[in-house]
């Protein structure tokens, strides 16, 4: 039988193992209800929401090419590699 | 003076002028790092080498007479949230436990071209979820008036190293309270600055709607000083504001003559301590006599601060950690093939916390719930920030206590998680809204724990709020207290 917990891990990608869910659930819980508050709150029906804290214009600049990083720099903390590439295992059957 | 005790304005003056050694200097904070750590754990990391060389480069400078930055041989601890280019960057987590970032955040760069030594990096909870410590992944830090105490969080490592005199500063960052609660719990001086007010690029982002980098020093002075290399637009960071800085350190001699601060009578009522009301009623008595008059204001839906923070927060932060899936950053999990591969990483190398809330963030923004948790609570957010506009068209200023209690204990509030997300309660909606907010002591509690005093500003208005936390610091001493005197 599958709870909440077990269906949004799925989604988030975070294995969770049967013996976990339950608590995971109950902790998920505690917190859901207590921002149901947010529901009971009236607001004006004209009310947008407001996703980020300053409400500016595009920020544009000058179209420059510039070096960007060694590729053996970034893939030196990957953790698999074949020096090109990241490595993963494998995707299709 | 011992070195420790000097003021980050101090140090640079007496660097500055030939009469200390910025590589002595480096030196004696390392050495109270390595005298301490074992006990507080602050730094995730120290810099021990590579801060020598860059210290010795000032001297160098100096002798050769070369003009200096306005941080010349400043020793400065940075978040472990924050890249050092070569230098481990874990952000608290075990996800990231071997990461070398390649470049450094522009704040970091921005510093060290000022002249201040990087000199290592700070404890914090994973991915700044926490307001404990509790939740880093190696060690949590500890108060430094009381080991058994929490230093608060996120930024509980920078708050004990500056209390603990392990750095004369140190940088946070603040996405509900992660720079101002372990400041007012560690009895130091904590700025979260205005939304865009500082280049985040280089931050590890939690929640980028809301996250904002600052300092953290013994007083507003040293945090003036340290803004003002801070502050100003990046870009690489399109969030930063094209905004004029001003000069911060001529700002904070101004009078208080005229200043009109607004008192928020709910932040005085139920749930606030005692002795943390008694102290902060106090300090406004301080600003009055400076010439700052009162009244009173109400900013109704700031009630709804933490709910709609714990919808917001978690929604971003399920988006910003999807990246850590085992392909680029350093650890991955043993697995069969990719799909596994992503969800059984994520779930040996994420810690509890931060599970809880990437699940929360994904269940809100799930088909079916977005109108209900993010919508209603980004349409929440909008009348918090009203509610500032509508303060500030009457006063400069919003002051009130930081955090309702002083440093709780370890393990207080495992029991009930709730509980200490409450911490956040006065601080939230500065993030919410966006304004600038600053934490400065004002007082102890009969067990010897500090208290903060919260002062918000207009958006932008930094210059304001660190004129009057230094006014204020100019008729008290609590800012100067140490943990050991």
């Amino acid at each position: 039988m599958s709870n909440l917990a077990q269906d949004v891990a799925k989604l988030a990608r975070i294995d969770l193992p049967d013996d976990e869910a339950e608590a995971t659930q109950a902790n998920l819980e505690k917190v859901l209800n207590y921002v149901q508050q947010l529901e009971s709150v009236q607001l004006p029906d004209d009310i947008e929401p407001f996703f980020g804290a300053i409400e500016s214009v595009n920020a544009i600049r000058v179209d420059q090419t510039q070096p960007s990083f060694a590729r053996e720099e970034i893939l030196s903390n990957a953790p698999d590699s074949d020096g090109q590439f990241y490595k993963v295992p494998q995707v299709f059957e | 003076m011992q070195i420790e005790q000097l003021s980050a304005a101090q140090i640079v003056k007496r660097i500055s002028a030939g009469q200390l050694s910025a590589a002595d200097c480096t030196q004696h904070f390392l050495d109270q790092i390595r005298g301490q750590n074992d006990d507080n754990g602050a730094f995730l990391a120290t810099c021990d080498q590579q801060a020598i060389i860059d210290a010795q480069k000032i001297d160098s400078a100096i002798a050769a007479g070369k003009s200096l930055g306005p941080l010349a041989g400043l020793p400065i601890a940075v978040k472990d949230g924050i890249c050092t280019a070569g230098v481990t960057t874990t952000a608290g987590s075990k996800m990231l436990s071997r990461f070398v970032p390649p470049y450094d955040a522009t704040i970091v760069s921005r510093l060290q071209d000022a002249g201040a030594i990087v000199i290592g990096k700070t404890n914090m909870d994973e991915f700044a979820m926490g307001s404990s410590n509790e939740n880093s992944a190696y060690y949590p830090a500890k108060n430094p008036w009381n080991h058994d105490h929490v230093p608060g969080g996120s930024s509980g490592g920078s708050a004990t190293a500056v209390a603990a005199r392990m750095a004369p500063v140190a940088i946070g960052s603040d996405t509900g309270g992660s720079i101002r609660q372990p400041a007012s719990f560690c009895g130091i001086t904590g700025l979260k600055p205005t939304y865009g007010r500082v280049s985040r690029y280089g931050l590890i982002a939690f929640a980028s709607s809301l996250d904002q980098i600052g300092p953290m020093t013994h007083s507003a002075e040293d945090c003036a000083l340290v803004m003002q290399t801070l502050a100003g637009h990046d870009g690489n960071d399109s969030t930063s504001a094209q905004v004029e800085v001003p000069d911060y350190m001529a700002a904070i001699d101004g009078p208080l003559k005229g200043l009109k601060v607004g008192i928020c009578k709910q932040h005085f009522e139920e749930g606030l301590g005692d002795e943390v009301r008694k102290n902060v009623n106090d300090a406004i008595e301080v600003l009055k006599s400076l010439g700052a008059s009162c009244v009173e204001i109400e900013l109704p839906y700031t009630k709804y601060g933490i709910a709609s923070y714990y919808v917001i927060a978690p929604c971003e932060a399920s988006s910003n950690l999807s990246r850590f899936d085992g392909v680029r950053y350093t650890n991955r999990a043993t697995a069969e093939n990719l799909e596994e591969m992503y969800s059984k990483t994520r779930a040996e190398f994420f810690g509890e916390e931060v599970k809880k809330r990437i699940l929360l963030g994904t269940h809100a923004l799930s088909s079916g719930y977005y109108d209900a948790y993010y919508l209603k609570a980004s349409r929440v957010r909008r009348m918090i920030k009203n509610d500032y506009d509508a303060a500030f068209e009457s006063v400069d200023l919003i002051v009130g206590p930081t955090v309702p209690t002083t440093a709780f204990k370890f393990n207080q509030h495992a029991a009930d998680p709730l509980a200490m997300y409450l911490a956040d309660i006065y601080t939230v909606a500065a993030n919410l809204s966006g304004v600038p907010a600053i934490s400065v002591p004002c007082g102890f509690d009969s067990a010897g724990l500090p208290i903060g005093m919260q002062l918000q500003a207009r958006r932008f208005d930094e210059a304001t709020l660190l004129n009057a936390a230094h006014q204020y610091q100019t008729q008290t001493d609590w800012h100067q207290r140490s943990p050991q005197s």
